[in-house]
């Protein structure tokens, strides 16, 4: 036994290093560095500002600019168009893309630290109370009103007034301008709504005309009457695969939280009173979830693990028959490419609970602002004029991209050639906007999960609606009455 | 004759004291080389833990205005106590520890002894194995959020093959998810605990075994009897890292899950995570990873006890 002992103590010791080189070694395989923002030195001239014929300034040429944007298609289209940019002015950008939360806290931490890693950000106007009242962010109410210095083909009032309001004022401070007007609205399939066959049928079994929803009945009957099995026939064609009613997004997330808020806007609700008050558990919000747990009936498998990625998806492949979704995903359904839909996908206005209120569309807009900490304002300045000039904004039109003037929404070009370019306007100008404060991410996280327990059937809506409220009353003990929204 | 005793009486007193003498002045010297490595080590991980510790006692947050880090006194330690949605993940996530652990224990102990068996390529076959663990668990994550899609997924297809029809994802529903997440793990890491198993396999001694075999001890006997309690010093080091390994679990449920469906797969650093970056309370935030720390470290001191309790018994 002994010798044992002795064997097993002796081993023991060289077990014990191949056992830690080994976590060693797989503990820095796992870590990736995270990559930090690089400020470059600004090399301002100090020579007499050249303007060149184009009637760009070149008075900062020489300076680099470092921005952060969310990675989606309007900042790579913003991308592309970028040298256009530097070679007008001599400024340089370097552009970070990345996902939602992760641009968040990025910025969240170089604003905090005062770093001044970033000098211009592309941010989710949801931010806009935390930045504004932390002071991250600087007011630019001088800076963008009709007198300041303007660039060529950028006008103030080209932007879209509610859009740019909604997305950048924070009591009485405007703070930015939009960089993508993102807004939700109603996808349905076209050319479902039109075939004959389907239009008897549907007529016959609920009594009234297959049209696109206005009412949230008829969004659940158009729902209930296109899902099918894998066999059955849709518009004279035999399905190879499941179809469904309706494509939504369930998953633990903010999309799920960010849809949602259209039911219960439609349906008189809100998360706070006229006084301010929250009410996440107020009648008309419960019965707006139970109207959406309903709908899950008729949606593709696995929504409980959706997000807009896959309702997108799945209106995109042609398994869908409708959805609520974002506008900036409608250059996909068009898209040759990607599309099994492209010319089939109508887009119209949210439905509301009954014919005739008033509409509601989720804003979901992003802003440029510029950091407080930044020593090239006026640069940054430039950058956004320059992103909001007319050019800029029919040539990211062009492109698949969102843009925030009315004279890109209003451009003959384009309406004819972008199917969803006019109900994009009309959606911004229904557009309503969730709540700035500097608490929404608490919010946003409370109701992704108990939005998700409905959705997999943990919790009934009134419960998951009743403990969001306790939750909600204990994250905003200090925030209640919500004044400004 | 008085040195003649010395030397018989003292020789072994006098050999560790001549031990002592040396070890202590190359103790000297270590300490000299050292020095600088603990100097800076003691700044890296020292001052996060005081300063972490520090933040527990204060209001702090980067987005609420009006947090800068007022003095809260107990505020956050009472908070946690009555928290039961912390409570409910640190349950869920011991759960997570002790079924992933004691499945890529058993699985990668049989492995183990499987490959100490066979004599032709072994070597291929332990490289083979390593994948899994030598991977990112990010890519792990997107990885399986791939194959188990509830459409188009690689497992349901393969089940379909089987004749077995599921409606849903396997993580679109609270149990299975959790199940799902577990057996990634086991996929993940057993290969890790085989590895090491079959490390102390090879170098135990042929003679014991040889000696039970004389006995006519059979194979059950001889693993059981005869070689785990040789591995057994080598199998809790395993344990022990795994374990401590898990309690932090993350990445693969952020990617796969998000802590859901409803709260059905939340761990405890997935917790940590939201309420330090998606709600910003960086002083409560702290006061649940002191939590955590603490607890790690109640593991390991735990570990480290059994360990050197046992191998003096066995002295």
């Amino acid at each position: 036994m002994k010798k044992i002992h002795t064997w097993s103590k002796m081993n023991l010791s060289r077990y014990t290093y191949i056992v830690i080189s080994l976590v060693l070694v797989l503990s820095f395989a796992a870590c990736t560095p995270a990559p930090t923002p690089t400020a470059a030195p600004e090399t301002s001239t100090e020579n007499e500002a050249p303007v060149a014929e184009s009637g760009w300034s070149k008075e900062y040429e020489g300076t680099t600019l470092n921005f952060i944007a969310e990675a989606t298609l309007n900042t790579t289209i913003l991308k592309e168009l970028l040298p256009d940019f530097s070679e007008k002015t001599g400024i340089t950008v370097n552009v970070e893309e990345a996902p939602y939360d992760s641009l968040v806290q990025k910025v969240v931490l170089d604003f905090s630290t005062h770093k001044g890693g970033y000098d211009i950000i592309s941010m989710p106007y949801e931010y806009l109370g935390s930045f504004a009242e932390n002071e991250y962010i600087m007011p630019l109410d001088a800076e963008l009103s009709k007198d300041a210095a303007s660039v060529p083909g950028f006008d103030t009032d080209n932007l879209i007034p509610g859009l740019w309001e909604a997305s950048t004022k924070w009591k009485d401070h405007i703070y930015g301008m939009p960089s993508n007007s993102a807004v939700m609205m109603m996808f349905y399939r076209k050319d479902l709504m039109e075939n004959e066959q389907e239009k008897a049928a549907f007529e016959e079994k609920y009594g009234y005309p297959l049209a696109p929803a206005t009412t949230w009945a008829q969004y659940r009957d158009i729902a209930e009457f296109f899902t099918r099995k894998s066999g059955d026939t849709l518009a004279g064609e035999t399905l190879t695969q499941d179809f469904y009613g309706v494509s939504l997004a369930g998953k633990r997330h903010i999309a799920t939280v960010l849809e949602w808020f259209n039911y219960a806007w439609t349906y008189g609700g809100g998360l706070f009173d006229g006084a301010g008050q929250l009410q996440a558990n107020a009648d008309a919000n419960v019965k707006s979830l139970e109207y959406w747990a309903d709908l899950t009936a008729f949606a593709p498998p696995g929504y409980t693990s959706a997000t807009w990625d896959e309702v997108t998806a799945a209106l995109q492949q042609g398994t869908a028959a409708q959805a609520i979704t974002w506008a900036d995903t409608a250059g996909s359904m068009e898209d040759p490419d990607a599309s099994k839909v492209k010319g089939n996908m109508g887009y119209a206005s949210i439905p509301t609970l009954n014919e005739g209120d008033k509409k509601v569309a989720h804003l979901g807009s992003w802003i440029y602002a510029i950091s407080v900490d930044t020593t090239k304002k006026d640069a940054a300045l430039l950058m956004m004029k320059w992103a909001l000039s007319e050019d800029v904004q029919l040539k990211l039109s062009q492109a698949g991209g969102l843009p925030a003037t009315i004279a890109a929404f209003s451009d003959p070009t384009l309406n004819e050639q972008l199917p969803y370019w006019k109900q994009t306007m009309v959606s911004l100008e229904e557009s309503r906007i969730r709540p700035r404060i500097p608490q929404w991410g608490q919010i946003s996280d409370i109701l992704s999960e108990q939005l998700s327990r409905v959705m997999v059937k943990e919790a009934s809506p009134t419960d998951a609606l009743n403990e969001a409220q306790t939750q909600l009353q204990e994250a905003l003990k200090d925030a209640l009455p919500v004044t400004a929204e | 004759m008085q040195m003649m005793s010395n030397l018989k009486q003292g020789s072994p007193a006098s050999g560790s004291w001549r031990t002592q003498f040396y070890l202590s002045r190359n103790t000297k010297i270590a300490i000299g080389f050292l020095l600088p490595s603990i100097v800076l080590l003691a700044a890296i991980i020292l001052f996060p833990i005081g300063y972490s510790l520090a933040l527990t006692f204060q209001s702090y947050s980067l987005v609420i205005p009006g947090k800068t880090g007022q003095w809260a006194g107990f505020e956050n330690y009472l908070k946690f106590l009555g928290d039961k949605a912390f409570w409910a993940a640190l349950g869920r996530v011991g759960l997570f520890t002790l079924l992933a652990v004691s499945f890529e224990v058993v699985i990668g102990v049989a492995f183990a002894y499987l490959l100490n068996a066979i004599r032709f390529g072994r070597r291929l076959l332990t490289s083979l194995l390593l994948i899994p663990t030598i991977l990112t668990p990010v890519v792990i994550g997107l990885m399986f959020n791939l194959i188990f899609n509830a459409q188009f997924g690689l497992f349901n297809y393969l089940l379909k093959l089987a004749g077995i029809q599921i409606t849903d994802g396997i993580l679109n529903n609270p149990s299975t998810a959790f199940a799902a997440l577990v057996a990634i793990d086991v996929w993940e890491w057993m290969p890790f605990i085989a590895l090491i198993m079959l490390a102390g396999m090879q170098a135990i001694p042929e003679q014991p075994i040889e000696a039970a075999q004389i006995d006519g001890a059979n194979g059950w006997q001889i693993f059981w009897q005869v070689m785990m309690p040789m591995l057994r010093p080598v199998l809790i080091v395993a344990i022990l890292f795994r374990a401590a390994e898990a309690i932090r679990e993350f990445d693969k449920v952020y990617i796969l899950t998000g802590g859901g469906p409803g709260t059905a797969t939340e761990v405890a650093d997935l917790y940590l995570y939201r309420v330090s970056f998606s709600n910003w309370d960086l002083s409560y935030g702290a006061t649940l990873g002191m939590v955590m720390f603490t607890l790690a470290m109640v593991v390991a001191v735990l570990y480290f006890f059994i360990t050197v309790k046992r191998g003096e018994e066995q002295r």
